[in-house]
């Protein structure tokens, strides 16, 4: 099956800022993508590409196998889209939101928006105005999924919104996805994209730095605590494919691929080291170790002494 | 057939659901010859991934807790009451791995984790009395 994302070593400058640096990515047809990582690392741009909103620099972009910069419109009207903050007409009730949107798309719109409007408890006679903001993310979400479309994008869907608008979001995008249909979510809500999602891809700096099955990425990842005496004590070499390693002070996370933990343990024993503290982290925590380490790489790298103090207090402080 | 999933206790998605089902036979929540809900429902009551759910039901198939019943979907098998309870132990043993090993890393004797789970034990049966 062809995927329903392409993106071929895109990239996409505003000013100074690099938003997107060469990346290359498809998304599978039926799967529930995650697009994670810090602000400003190029999530919200990614998706304005792939809906035509702005084009890239370099680069190929197909969204449903169609060029965004030619075929814009027909991109939207096929994907669902919500935003965080998403534009409505404040002067209309719930009810005529959805019949001016049937305007736009195939019979059989106004039937299931009514369905989904129904699903979610929603007032038809209400006025968006007088919306709290969960119940205007519920009605911007039946208009993005009343076409039923193959592809659901989706940008900061749940940010504000309380516990129980934030499950019925989840619930609807799995509903998606076991018709075999594709969400591409972008979020800060970790435990829910660890609930929900098939892949996971982390941005960083505009590159893509992670992308791969959750399920892959959670069994393979193992985090390594170490304590030494002093922070004069040089750290070991941690036996597989290191992914990230911080210091505070004394104290040593690394973030390991594939780790060999009988290595580990022979080598903490054979330096006369403390043994190692190994767990398996949740995606949150690798997460946070990648950030962390991006950013004082980061700070490393525009490096006057001062900035590398101070990314080096920070990290310290923490 | 409640299903509690979090996220943030190290165990797996699916194999929360897994354990969650067989504690479920264990306790006689689930009988034998019912029918656990479908993939699909159990992921919405859940929230989680339909394919996690499919795998889940794939292990409990495997190990002949679930079995299915033609067009109908799965059922808990006729043995199943049996197996659930013998893994009972196995499945806390697990959970219990992982604490001890927080207690040994942390220099906590034997003798502490054996009064520590006796005092645990005893203030819980004092609470569930009445």
């Amino acid at each position: 099956m062809n995927p329903v994302i392409q993106l071929n070593c895109v990239s996409k400058r505003f000013g100074k800022v690099q938003a997107l640096d060469d990346v290359t990515l498809q998304i599978q047809p039926g799967t529930v993508c995650a697009v994670l990582g810090a602000n400003g690392a190029g999530k919200s741009t990614a998706i304005r590409l792939l809906l035509g909103f702005e084009s890239p620099d370099r680069g190929g972009i197909e969204v449903l196998g169609m060029n965004p910069h030619t075929h814009a419109l027909e991109i939207r009207s096929r994907v669902g889209y919500v935003s965080d903050a998403p534009p409505l007409y404040e002067w209309m009730t719930v009810q005529e939101i959805g019949w001016f949107a049937a305007g736009f798309y195939p019979t059989g719109y106004q039937a299931e928006y009514d369905k989904l409007t129904k699903r979610f408890d929603l007032d038809p006679s209400q006025k968006i105005k007088g919306l709290s903001k969960g119940t205007r993310a519920k009605v911007a979400l039946s208009l993005a999924m009343a076409h039923r479309p193959p592809l659901l994008i989706m940008d900061e869907p749940t940010s504000g919104l309380d516990p129980l608008v934030r499950r019925e979001f989840l619930e609807s995008m799995i509903d998606v996805a076991a018709e075999g249909r594709s969400v591409l979510l972008s979020s800060h809500q970790v435990g829910e994209v660890e609930r929900v999602a098939d892949d996971v891809i982390v941005l960083m700096n505009g590159k893509v730095v992670a992308h791969e099955r959750l399920e892959d990425l959670k069994q393979s990842v193992t985090e390594v605590a170490l304590s030494l005496p002093t922070a004069d004590v040089a750290p070991p070499a941690i036996p597989g494919n290191r992914v990230a390693h911080v210091a505070y002070g004394h104290e040593h996370v690394w973030l390991v691929r594939d780790l060999d933990a009988g290595r580990l343990a022979d080598h903490c024993r054979s330096q006369e080291l403390p043994q190692a503290i190994v767990r398996k982290p949740s995606l949150e925590e690798i997460l946070q170790t990648l950030l962390r380490q991006n950013r004082n790489q980061h700070a490393a790298v525009m490096a006057t002494p001062a900035a590398l103090m101070a990314a080096k207090d920070r990290s310290i402080n923490k | 057939m409640i299903c509690q999933i979090d996220t943030n206790n190290g165990i797996p998605i699916y194999e929360q659901i897994c354990r969650q089902v067989k504690f479920a036979i264990a306790n006689g929540s689930l009988l034998v010859g019912e029918h656990v809900p479908s993939v699909r429902d159990m992921a919405t009551r859940a929230a989680v991934n339909v394919n996690t759910v499919a795998r889940a039901y794939r292990d409990l198939q495997a190990e002949g807790v679930l079995v299915s019943i033609r067009g109908t979907g799965l059922a808990i098998s006729a043995d199943a009451l049996e197996k659930c309870r013998r893994s009972r132990l196995d499945m806390i043993g697990e959970r219990l791995r992982y604490i001890l090993r927080e207690a040994m890393q942390n220099g906590v004797t034997s003798d502490e984790i054996r009064s520590l789970v006796q005092s645990e034990w005893d203030a819980m049966q004092m609470e569930s009395s009445p």
